[in-house]
């Protein structure tokens, strides 16, 4: 009997992970196609919250007793895990499809919190690292490319707006984690008031907030592992003509494979115009804080408050958001190229202004980083779709991957970038609009180097492409 | 309303509520700002 049961157990069980099977995954007949951006936003908004590490920062600092740069490491583990594990799983998202993907992100997300509440709780720093940097960062990379491929697959004729969608919800994930990471953190330490600068949560308040997130963000992460599905080979949009796309510059109707795309020019250009992007705006998102009080000081002291300035932080998420949904579908009617020049072109003269005029008043500063975050909100949201345009939609999810390696390096290089310039012109809490000048003339050559890098995109060599008739997984999957 | 109907509205209805929660508070945060 107790075999039976067991034999049944492990069926059960089997049947389960068979379920999140590709095959299993192909949309039935009647099927809407506007499932699948609320399905990719569930798990973006979810993994979003990276960027709201900086809410509980100073409580960490306080409870491991730990240096800024010490706690600073989680943040940086998990992005470089990001840009690693993207590149590595691209292949392996490809070929299992997106409900199994989500699922395996939702897992390592969920179980980066779990252990991190643990490294919390027994005031480990290295299983934080473990958790929250090591676990959440591939949580985070199969996350973040997992939707995309089938989302290009769905919507052929706007990839741009699908993408746009789906990414803009990782902008989005920050805005939702920061304030509900503060409230819950009043509700778990009644001593703790988060509009208090120095004011820090307890370690059993973080525990329970890790403890927290991390079952909420599984539970909205399998709504979309439920919703998802890939289209039945052959699908496409009632009315929609496959030439009319082919027919536009730049764009192929061929497959390259993500080895090929890797051997091609056009690859490696396209890797130095997002990473050109993000590091300008990755410069200002890291320093968003203190540059807006800095901006405005004078005789030692900043017209801007802290609450002020934590407010700024919050209008350039929601540029960034709004960025990526905007600026993405507009690339789906003026091309990518044009959108690219845009962001590097009007980028450059943006922060110029801000370098020469940001200091004349608040409103103009805040506008000029809002344009400029919103191009980098952009940048990230539209570059599946030019991935589809160069390569075709064979492999686009482990192209992607792999170019998203230019973020961890961008990463790294904006904020050594920013800091470099701003030590060598004094101390934090000093500087002036001035102190920022050199650091932001060299993100206008940085913006410079993406621009003419985005001019020399070509299309890739035919002799690259697949044989005609090459089957996508989920075609070989279905067949 | 078909079960389509349903789930497109179940699933449009949590991003909405999720976002709409993130971007009315940021917006209270960032009054601040201009305050």
């Amino acid at each position: 009997m107790m075999g039976f049961d067991t034999s049944a157990g492990w069926r059960h069980r089997l049947s389960l992970l068979t379920a999140l099977d590709r095959k299993h995954a192909v949309a039935p007949p009647g099927f809407s196609r506007w499932l699948i951006p609320p399905a990719a936003l569930s798990v973006h908004l979810c993994i979003g919250q990276v960027y709201a590490t900086s809410v509980y920062k100073n409580s960490f600092i306080a409870h491991f007793h730990a240096s800024q740069t010490a706690i600073g490491i989680i943040f940086s583990v998990a992005i470089v895990m990001l840009g690693l594990s993207a590149a590595a799983a691209g292949t392996w998202v490809e070929a299992n499809g997106p409900r199994k993907a989500m699922f395996a992100s939702a897992c390592f997300w969920t179980t980066g919190f779990l252990v991190s509440a643990l490294g919390i709780g027994t005031e480990q720093l290295w299983l934080v690292y473990l958790g929250y940097g090591v676990l959440g960062g591939i949580g985070l990379g199969i996350g973040y490319i997992s939707p995309v491929s089938t989302l290009i697959k769905w919507f052929p004729d706007r990839p741009g707006l699908a993408t746009g969608l789906a990414i803009m919800g990782f902008g989005g994930g920050a805005l939702i984690a920061s304030p509900a990471s503060r409230q819950l953190l009043s509700l778990y330490d009644a001593n703790y008031n988060s509009t208090v600068a120095g004011s820090v949560a307890s370690g059993r308040a973080l525990v329970l907030l890790f403890l927290t997130l991390g079952i909420a963000y599984f539970l909205i992460m399998m709504v979309g592992v439920v919703t998802v599905r890939v289209p039945a080979p052959g699908w496409r949009p009632a009315g929609w003509d496959p030439s009319t796309v082919a027919a536009k510059p730049l764009v192929t109707s061929a497959h390259v494979s993500a080895a090929n795309a890797i051997r091609t020019r056009s690859f490696w250009l396209l890797w130095v115009v997002l990473f050109c992007n993000v590091t300008a705006g990755i410069g200002i998102l890291e320093q968003a804080s203190p540059m807006i009080q800095d901006f405005f000081r004078s005789d030692g002291v900043s017209s801007v408050s802290v609450a002020a300035a934590g407010g700024f932080v919050g209008v350039l998420s929601l540029f960034n958001m709004g960025g990526r949904f905007a600026w993405s579908s507009t690339s789906d009617l003026i091309g990518r190229r044009p959108m690219y020049m845009v962001y590097l072109g009007v980028g450059m003269l943006t922060y110029l202004l801000l370098a020469l005029t940001g200091d004349l008043a608040t409103p103009l500063f805040v506008m000029l980083a809002g344009v400029i975050l919103s191009f980098y909100g952009g940048g990230f949201a539209t570059v599946p779709a030019y991935l589809r345009d160069l390569f075709g939609t064979y492999q686009v999810g482990a192209i992607h991957g792999r170019l998203l390696t230019a973020w961890s390096a961008a990463g790294v290089a904006g904020p050594l970038i920013v800091n470099g310039f701003l030590d060598s012109q004094g101390k934090p809490g000093t500087l002036t609009s001035s102190a920022y000048q050199p650091a932001l003339f060299t993100m206008v050559a940085v913006l410079a180097v993406g621009f003419v890098a985005n001019l020399l995109i070509r299309p890739v060599p035919a002799h690259l492409h697949e044989p005609a008739g090459t089957q996508t997984p989920l075609e070989e999957a279905a067949a | 309303m078909n079960k389509v109907t349903v789930r497109l509205a179940i699933s449009w209805l949590l991003v909405a509520v999720l976002l709409g929660y993130g971007i009315i508070q940021t917006v209270i945060t960032a009054a601040k700002l201009f305050k």
